[in-house]
């Protein structure tokens, strides 16, 4: 009862903010051809990142200089410095996301000028958000008459706005909400205000439908084995009422429910879509790419293969009913979530026209489907797998590996991976390994242990390979563009669960490091939970870095090109300025070091006509340029950079192009370190200037 | 008298160059590099980083899925020649996520040392000041300094 005051209130507020914004649009509004506007947060559903455009192209792409910028501070009360959304630019008005509030915005893409702004104040329940400030995006839809504006709330509230107003749609749901909390086949624990579920991903919406997955907090070291499940469900886009449900740990006589033993489906949580939906209006299908279950690291609860958990689900969209899936991995213990949109491509494989998706993952396999029966394009075969022992866990002794495509980014971690510039570094890197238990993908989690292994090291896992700003995909070429970190190494070792942190036995850790421990007041110690390790003397953290330069050899982050007709690359570069600690590290002064690229996973591609266009994830300060980072456009065909200009700040969101007034212009969000977010738009010099 | 007064300006001009110039050095020299906390503080910092910060950056402060990470290569490119007091004014303002400026300065400068001795720059025998004015006289520096070797 007190949510529905405080909904109400925040409503007057709303509607009284938004009517003193708001101007009219129409002067901008006029149709234009779709491939020249940016619809929808992958530029169409099919998850490409693709428009045609040429006018920005290789020989003047270093021109480019800032048509307008606008700082996201205000929109929320505090600045946020992770601003990740790629904005969208349909029918003459630019809308994004923004601020630490995830407020909507809506501006003149010729001149940024601010047409209207929406923003909710959630209070305790936005507060508790596992996913909080400006999110990824939001979606449009229109009938040709109207125009809406979608986008979901860090409290989980799915929002309906009129896109030339800002104003909420009071047709839509209850005055313009619906309340993801509800309605979704489960109670959400421990209330609706602090229940743990959200999404940060912008909403899909085909056909009249608005498709929504769920995202939670890290799962790491859950508090329990038992949380809330992520559920993927459609809304009518008009009236806000639930078409379907797709259960991502399904119910009891559903299929796949014996793929958790013990009852395991029955508190299982997590599992949900959190990353982008695609989907094949023409087929009707929805290509749902699923998340790990509870916990990342540790499933001793939960045995058996957990479907749907990292799973890639086909369903309809009109019933939300699974046509197909295919488990990526099974048994997930690697935090390997599918963590980017799926990217559809009509592909000739062998002579015959194929209907493909192509899933790209954090262990750099680009999975390659028919995205009408499921069927591989190219073998992935049950391979056999290390089989690990720590106590309790349950072990799949097989994992499906794809023979076609090669990974396009180390899953796996290797004396010969080792920093190599001199020998002496390559020692160093040797002593910090031989601290850990080293494999190919698919090694398992160990218990950590002073005497060694402190853990498994890992790469292509919980932030390696590919993450949520995906791949692109260019249908002239049927070439995959995809950026992957190649040394995010991931530590994984387990612990003993002190009672009062979890109820699971094992969660993240490393031995010697306590267990993070939440207390209360006057919480104490339980009398039968394992005592606290005692503390390693005088060892301190055993960094996995030597100087800050990574214990790994280049390159550290690539951009791979995969033609789908073939399962080949075509190119593959390292993406990046070589790092300032690695340009400036005395002892390789002197030495000449190709272009080592970067370790990060926030980069996302654009692909145009002729450019594959990415920004960097690093700031860098070199002779060319003061600190900041640079966005660089390659030839598609070939790799080879043909361009850059200057950012002040990372590259922290998607790039995304449109035309505007006979112009070409790129948006790119940046952010991070003492830089709070700003959207850059970026164009040519008008003839004469 | 005019000369005297005149002479008197000159004096007390110039003595304040002189000020100027002695101090302007000192303050410029002040790096991380320079030992700006204590060994006693990194410990201190510790615990509290692994209860308020661990969560989202890591055990061993490599980052998360949505958290950057805090040591190491991509960590020192982006405070490189920026100063303590800018690090320590973005925890102010926006750590932790969940409810920003909830602890104190004090426990915000310990977690700031722990993660210097992470990252190895050395310690020293003065604790990191508690207030970003002061820490912005500390620069960010991610190489060594030829002449501190």
């Amino acid at each position: 009862m007190r949510e529905k005051n405080r909904n109400r209130l925040n409503l007057v507020l709303v509607s009284s903010f938004a009517g003193l914004l708001c101007w009219p649009v129409a002067s901008s509004a006029q149709s234009q051809p779709r491939n020249t506007e940016w619809p929808s947060y992958g530029a169409d559903l099919a998850g490409t990142r693709y428009r045609p455009l040429d006018q920005i192209n290789a020989a003047n792409f270093s021109d480019l200089e800032i048509a307008w910028r606008i700082k996201t501070d205000n929109f929320g009360d505090r600045p946020e410095y992770k601003l990740e959304g790629t904005p969208l630019m349909v029918n003459g008005t630019l809308y994004a996301t923004a601020g630490s509030r995830r407020a909507v915005i809506a501006l003149d893409p010729a001149t940024g000028e601010l047409l209207w702004i929406h923003g909710e104040h959630e209070g305790k329940r936005g507060g508790a958000a596992p996913r909080q400030l400006s999110g990824r995006g939001l979606a449009y839809w229109s009938d040709g008459k109207e125009e809406r504006i979608l986008y979901v709330t860090p409290g989980f509230r799915l929002i309906c706005l009129d896109a030339k107003t800002g104003v909420r749609i009071p047709s839509f749901g209850d005055k313009g909400e619906v309340d993801l909390k509800q309605n979704d086949d489960q109670d959400i624990f421990p209330d609706l205000i602090t229940g743990e579920i959200g999404i940060q991903s912008a909403p899909v919406v085909a056909k009249d439908t608005v498709i929504i997955g769920a995202a939670f907090r890290e799962g790491m070291t859950p508090r329990s084995m038992r949380n809330n499940k992520g559920y993927v469900r459609g809304f009518d886009v008009r009236t806000g009422k639930r078409l379907w449900i797709f259960h991502t740990i399904p119910k009891k006589g559903e299929f796949g429910y014996d793929t958790w033993e013990k009852g395991s489906a029955e508190y299982t949580g997590n599992t949900g879509v959190w990353t982008q939906i695609t989907v094949d209006e023409q087929l009707g299908l929805v290509y749902l790419p699923v998340e790990s279950p509870t916990s990342d690291f540790y499933g001793g609860h939960r045995p058996g293969n957990n479907l749907f958990g990292e799973t890639l689900v086909c369903v309809d969209l009109k019933t939300g009913e699974r046509k197909w899936h295919f488990q990526l991995v099974h048994h997930p213990l690697w935090d390997m979530d599918i963590s980017s949109a799926p990217i559809l491509a009509d592909i000739t494989v062998d002579g015959k026209p194929v209907k493909a998706v192509a899933q790209p993952t954090k262990q750099g396999f680009l999975y390659v489907f028919d995205r009408v029966t499921g069927k591989p394009i190219w073998p992935i075969p049950e391979k056999p797998v290390e089989v690990g022992s720590v106590p309790g866990e349950w072990y799949s002794h097989t994992q499906p590996i794809p023979t076609k495509p090669p990974a396009y980014s180390r899953n796996g971690v290797s004396i010969d991976d080792l920093i190599d510039f001199t020998p002496a570094l390559r020692e160093r890197g040797k002593e910090i390994a031989s601290h850990y238990h080293l494999g190919p993908v698919y090694t398992p989690p160990t218990v950590s242990k002073l005497e060694g292994p402190l853990g498994t090291l890992t790469m292509g896992t919980a932030s390696g390979g590919t993450n949520w700003p995906g791949g692109s995909y260019d249908p002239e070429l049927h070439n995959v563009y995809v950026y992957a970190c190649n040394s995010c190494i991931e530590p994984i070792g387990l612990v003993p669960a002190p009672k009062e942190v979890s109820d699971m036995n094992y969660v993240a850790g490393t031995a010697g490091k306590e267990v993070v421990v939440l207390h209360g007041p006057g919480e104490n110690a339980g009398a039968d939970s394992p005592k606290p390790p005692k503390k390693r003397q005088g060892s301190g953290y055993i960094s996995l870095n030597i100087d800050g330069l990574p214990m790994v050899k280049p390159p550290y982050g690539t951009i791979t090109a995969i033609n789908l007709d073939k399962g080949e690359f075509v190119w593959q570069i390292a993406h990046g300025e070589t790092p300032d600690v690695v340009r400036n590290y005395e002892p390789l002064k002197g030495m000449s070091i190709p272009r080592t690229g970067q370790e990060t996973y926030n980069i996302g591609t654009l692909v145009t006509k002729t450019l594959v266009i990415a920004g960097e994830g690093n700031v860098t300060t070199t002779p060319d340029h003061p600190r900041g980072a640079m966005l660089r456009a390659y030839d598609k065909m070939t790799g080879k950079e043909v361009g850059a200009v200057y950012m002040p700040a990372p590259q922290t969101g998607s790039p995304m192009t449109y035309m505007m007034n006979g112009k070409q212009y790129i948006v790119v969000a940046v952010s991070g370190g003492p830089y709070s977010g700003e959207y850059i738009a970026y164009t040519l010099p008008s003839t004469g200037e | 008298m005019r000369n005297l007064a005149a002479i008197l300006v000159l004096v007390v001009v110039a003595s304040s160059v002189c000020v100027l110039r002695a101090q302007a050095p000192a303050a410029e020299s002040r790096s991380v590099w320079d030992g700006v906390y204590t060994e006693e503080q990194a410990k201190r910092g510790e615990p509290i980083y692994r209860k308020e910060c661990a969560l989202c950056h890591g055990d061993m402060l490599t980052g998360g899925e949505s958290s950057p990470p805090l040591s190491g290569g991509a960590f020192l490119a982006n405070w490189n020649g920026l100063t303590m007091g800018d690090l320590f004014d973005r925890i102010r303002k926006t750590m932790p996520q969940t409810n920003p400026g909830r602890l104190t300065r004090q426990q915000d400068a310990d977690i700031l040392a722990f993660m210097l001795s992470v990252n190895k720059f050395p310690s020293g025998k003065t604790e990191l000041y508690r207030q970003s004015e002061m820490l912005r006289e500390i620069r960010f520096e991610s190489a060594k300094p030829a002449a501190k070797k």
